[in-house]
């Protein structure tokens, strides 16, 4: 099969235009090779837009009781019922109870899945990212800068820093000029950043993390050794 | 998701059942949803727009290619709203936008309201064999800009 060829199947089994027969097709095509999967889930994300564009409308009273019966009911997708048949439906309206809460969990969990998804996803991608290597070439922290200059700095190791000092970490936002301070990871651990009044970071902004004295560089400046450093890249999105 | 199923199948009803149906799909299949194969949302919203297409054809509504009148100006209406209601700096606006007018409701109404190339062709009074590779060539160059 073409890539063409493939791609039209995706696209037309999305939007409801394929026979039956080829849905099947694509399923089964997707089960076995993940690269089709692949193509079919973002391809399927693509046209997710449209859904968004329906109205919301309020489910009716005792909705949720019928989906919780309906669970009671034969397969509707075509599992086929072992043969051995136990009868369950004591167990079941024990269950019912519980599965109940489970259904709800499952809906809250939905809905805290799309929140998340869609404020994580959405509106705080960040404008570059940056790898800080140490002296060996080896990664010590994650570092992503947003457009507002929010940095979330993210340790990959834990760092060994005497009492008494702090890690810093800075950046140069103009490559000419001095070191500007982000601020201090006073915790030793992965935090988030702001810092007002700088120019939003863009790629091959240098960012390194310092040692300094407890409180922050006394100069402004670091003079403490370097414990990472590394120049910022746009990510692809 | 009721709204989804509402504006596909008209009927509240109809579309209560419909995501009903989802809901306990989705709790049946969930140990097949792959996180890594793209969005839980768009994994729901497929099992839903499944059971719609499945009601919908239940319906019989692949032989009613000649609608009212009254229909037609709804589903148009309908599908107009939904291409307006994207947000304007979506890229699946901007590339839909790119499309000739007929080619994008055609690709609209197939999502949005279920249509199949039948329907389709009989909105547009023009053969099935043209309506098909016309809403293929759309299908290539959404894709192309989508890319």
């Amino acid at each position: 099969m073409t890539e063409r060829s493939l791609h039209l199947l995706i696209d037309e089994v999305i939007l409801g235009l394929a026979d039956d027969a080829e849905v099947a097709r694509l399923e089964t095509m997707a089960a076995q090779d993940p690269d089709v999967a692949f193509q079919l889930a973002r391809a399927r994300d693509g046209f997710l837009a449209l859904d968004e564009t329906a109205e919301t409308l309020v489910l009716p009273d005792g909705f949720w009781s019928r989906v919780e019966s309906g669970l009671d009911d034969a397969p509707v997708d075509g599992h086929v019922a072992s043969a051995e048949i136990v009868d369950l439906s004591t167990v079941r309206r024990a269950m019912s109870r519980w599965r109940g809460m489970a259904l709800g969990s499952i809906a809250a969990t939905v809905l805290l899945a799309l929140i998340l998804g869609w404020s994580v996803l959405t509106p705080v991608a960040p404008a570059v990212i940056a790898v800080l290597l140490n002296d060996d070439g080896e990664a010590i922290a994650l570092v992503e800068g947003r457009p507002d200059n929010t940095t979330l700095v993210t340790l990959l190791e834990q760092a060994e820093v005497p009492t008494e000092r702090v890690m810093q970490v800075w950046t140069k936002p103009d490559e000419d000029g001095p070191p500007v301070s982000l601020g201090l990871l006073p915790t030793g651990r992965s935090e988030t950043l702001t810092i007002d009044g700088l120019p939003a970071p863009h790629p091959q902004q240098l960012y390194e993390i310092t040692v300094e004295p407890a409180g922050g560089s006394p100069t402004d400046l670091p003079t403490g050794p370097i414990l990472g450093k590394g120049l910022a890249r746009k990510p692809v999105v | 998701m009721l709204g989804v199923a509402r504006r596909m199948l008209r009927r509240a009803d109809l579309a209560e059942d419909a995501v009903q149906e989802c809901l306990v799909l989705v709790w049946r299949r969930a140990d097949q949803f792959d996180p890594t194969r793209g969005s839980a949302k768009g994994w729901i919203y497929t099992i839903l727009r499944n059971r719609c297409l499945t009601l919908l054809r239940r319906e019989d509504r692949e032989v009613a290619t000649e609608p009212a009148e009254f229909d037609r100006a709804e589903d148009r209406i309908v599908v107009d709203q939904a291409f307006d209601r994207l947000a304007a700096s979506s890229d699946l606006r901007r590339c839909l936008a790119g499309l000739d007018e007929p080619t994008r409701r055609a690709i609209v109404s197939s999502y949005v309201l279920g249509h199949s190339h039948g329907e389709i062709a009989g909105r547009l009074g023009a053969p099935l064999g043209s309506v098909k590779s016309w809403v293929r060539r759309g299908l290539g160059k959404l894709r192309e800009c989508l890319s």
